[in-house]
Order: C-alpha cells, then structure tokens, then sequence
C-alpha cells in the first residue's frame, strides 16, 4: 500500500507493506539511516522520532499509520533551531559516548521541549524513562539539557 | 496480510462483522506490532482504527466515560480529573513517553496482560466496559470482561469503544502502587490500586483492592475489602485485609520476580497504598 506523508518538511510517497514498521521505512526505504534500531520492541528509545510531534518508538509504531502525518528524524534536527542547540550542548557536555542512543534522545527532548521549554529535572528524568543509555550514566545527559535551557534563556 | 484503515465506528464494525478471527485490530499498536514482529499473531487482516475520533473522548459530566483510545498519556496528565489519581498514576507507569503517547486505554484491556497496569485501578473505580458490533452494544463489568492470561469475552467481532467508571466519592482515596526492579520502564512485578471511602470519623465505609501480576488476570480481592471496612486504616485490619488477598492471589515464578517474593511484598504494599488512600480522602 502507498502512503503519502511528510518527512522533515518534506512530502514523500513511500509503498509500505501492511506490518511494516515506521522505522523500517525509514530506514530501509527512505535511507534516513540516523534513526537507529536497539532493542526493537519498544524498550530502548534508540529509534524514537517525532510523529505529528509526539516521540514515538518507530520500532513498534505502524508505516501505515503515518498517513498524513508529519514525521521528524534526527535528520531534521539540523533544520531545528532547537535541535541544533541540543546537538551541541550534547557535545559539549560529553553527552554523547558511543552515540547509538543518541538520536532518540534528541528527538524526545525535542518533543519534550517543546510543549515545557523548563521542565524541573524530576519531570525531565520522567519523560526520558524511555530513553536508555549505557554510556554516560545520564548525568552528562542531563548536563546537556541544562545548558541548552540556560544557554537560550541568555538569548 | 493486509491493512485497512477505518474511517468510521461503523465501518470498523463492517468490517469485523465480516472477517472475525481472521482480523487484528491495530490502535497504537504498542503490543500488537510487537506481537507481529515475534509472529505471536498472524492476522490475515489489520483493522487500524486509530483515527476514529470519536473513540478518544473523555467525558466527566454524570458518569466518567472515557473511549478507548484515550491514551495512556491523556490519562496520566489527569484528563479525568480529581478523584481517579490511582488511573493517572497507573497509566503514567505504562513504558516510558513514547509508549504513553501511543499506547490506548482500550488496547491495555483488550490485551489483557496479567500486569497490566491500569486494569488494577480501573477495577477499583467499577469500570464497565462497552462493546459494539453490528449485532448491538453490550455493557459488562471489567471483571466480567477479562476473565484469564490474555483471555477476554469479547467476541471476533466486537469492538471495544467506551470504559466506563464510578463517580469520584466524597471522602475517598485512591492510589496505584507498583513494585519493580526499577521505577521506569518496568512490568509490574506485584501493582496494587486501592480505593477507600471514610465517614467523618476516619473510619473506613468501602473498599476497594485491586492487584496484578500475581495471578492469570488482573483482579479485586472481596475478602481484603471486607477486612478493611469498619476499620480505621489500623494495622489489625491491614493485617487481616493482607491475609484475605494473600489467599486471593496465586503468583507464579518468572523472570521479573518469584512467586514468594510477590506475596512478602504485598502486605507492606497494601499497608502503603491503605496510608496513601487516607491522606488523599482528608485532601
């Protein structure tokens, strides 16, 4: 079946079949390699991406049902200026070791954000529940996150 | 396999009607592509009904009715207000963001998930559930609905569409308590939702105990309410009333937790969740 849809602001006709996953389309038929497979079954985060602006695991979220629907990758982010914040205070702060958990992490504080442009680290801990990373232990994670907030309040 | 997408309760009906077992239905899909993937199902048809609108209201005038694909997220914001704090907290343990932005009231019951979060605390406020076919609309207690490990009455061709609770009672208390191996991302290894209402006295006049994940389904335990009512929260009665659920439940061993560390924990838990339900009925 063909759905028509929009990927980082741009529209894309892609043929999916019925149990295809939004990662698999992705990453297999739009070769937008940045969004990442861990666990595949919606436990990691590795894989979230925005859809209609809401962080969802693209791993467990259907192709299908994305007709019509705006889609954002890690790739977009470079067209964010949020995104791009975010990307270089990750740098900055060490946030990002071995990288592979580090495009869901950034779409998900994309989302998140955007709807609290100030969230309380308790509520920031929370909304990253479903993101899991092994390297950094999340305090540089959480670094990240502080500059960014503290770095455009100065602006 | 093929997928159509329904653009109408109606037409989900249709089509149900026509395909029965043979037909999946897909909502956010947080357990059904993952069942896909691990060929756990093998639909010959998938129904996605997530766009229908209409399923995803919330109504708190009269009685509190919610459709079924209110997502968990919706509900661990409060969307039903005051009185249902033991639904928010439950549904705010499902997954992280990402499955709660997603994930459906609905899909949760009809999964039906021996630890299943929410079905604890939609047990303890009444929930009833209402399915619709072509045939007609039926209303049955939750209870009624979930009856084994993944198993629930509804027919292949009915559709889940509205959950109904109890309105919110003055002096009452509620909460959703989960023991995990860590506080995110977990299935619940025990989760206990209780519900109890106080006369001005302090004393208890109805109760509800709810528990998962220490038996084949979700289920309220008659013999922990009885013990608790007529008493004050006191530890006699919560002692009783752990006694009572303790003979209810029937946990198993598995890789979450034994079967013997479900039951050590239950009555510290029920002795929290008898705490947190009194301080929320003074609030």
């Amino acid at each position: 079946m063909d759905v028509t849809l929009t990927v980082n602001g741009r529209r894309e006709q892609v043929e999916v079949g019925p149990a295809e996953t939004l990662l698999g389309m992705l990453r297999e038929r739009l070769r937008l390699t940045g969004t990442k497979e861990g666990c595949n079954e919606g436990e990691c985060g590795a894989c979230t991406v925005l859809v209609d602006g809401l962080p969802v695991d693209s791993c467990i979220y259907s192709a299908a049902a994305t007709s019509g629907r705006s889609v954002e990758t890690v790739e977009g982010l470079a067209d964010d200026d949020l995104g791009r914040d975010l990307q270089a205070a990750f740098v900055a702060a060490g946030g990002v070791q071995c990288g592979f958990c580090t495009p869901g992490f950034l779409t998900t504080l994309v989302a998140v954000l955007r709807e609290n442009p100030e969230p309380s680290e308790p509520e920031l801990r929370e909304a990253l529940a479903g993101n899991i990373c092994r390297c950094t232990g999340y305090s540089q994670i959480l670094d990240a996150v502080a500059a960014t907030i503290s770095g455009r309040n100065r602006r | 396999m093929e997928l159509s997408t329904a653009d109408s309760v109606d037409a989900a009906l249709d089509e149900l009607s026509r395909r029965g077992e043979r037909c999946r239905v897909l909502a956010g899909g947080t357990d059904v592509m993952i069942q896909l993937a691990r060929r756990e199902i093998t639909p010959e048809h998938l129904l996605h009904v997530e766009r229908l609108g209409e399923l995803r209201a919330v109504e708190t005038e009269g009685s509190t009715r919610l459709g079924a694909l209110v997502t968990h997220r919706d509900l661990a914001v409060g969307r039903l207000g005051p009185g249902y704090a033991a639904v928010a907290e439950s549904a705010a343990t499902v997954g992280g963001l990402q499955t709660q932005v997603v994930g459906t009231i609905g899909g949760n019951v009809c999964n039906a998930s021996p630890a299943a979060d929410t079905l604890p605390a939609l047990l303890v406020h009444d929930a009833e559930v209402t399915l619709r076919s072509v045939r007609g609309s039926r209303t049955v207690p939750l209870a009624e609905f979930v009856v084994g490990r993944r198993v629930t009455t509804r027919a292949p061709d009915e559709l889940l569409t509205t959950i109904t609770l109890g309105r919110p009672i003055p002096r009452t208390g509620d909460v959703y308590l989960k023991v995990g191996r860590r506080s995110a991302m977990e299935v619940a290894i025990v989760g206990l939702a209780a519900r109890l209402t106080f006369d001005g006295t302090g004393v208890v006049t109805d109760a509800r105990i709810a528990v998962a994940s220490v038996g084949p389904r979700p289920l309220r335990s008659v013999g922990a309410e009885t013990a608790l009512v007529g008493g004050t929260g006191d530890a006699e009665s919560v002692h009783a009333a752990a006694k009572a659920l303790l003979q209810d439940v029937d946990p198993i061993d598995d890789v979450r937790g034994t079967a013997d560390y479900r039951r050590r924990v239950i009555p510290g838990l029920l002795g929290r969740a008898v705490r947190v339900c009194a301080e929320r009925a003074e609030g």
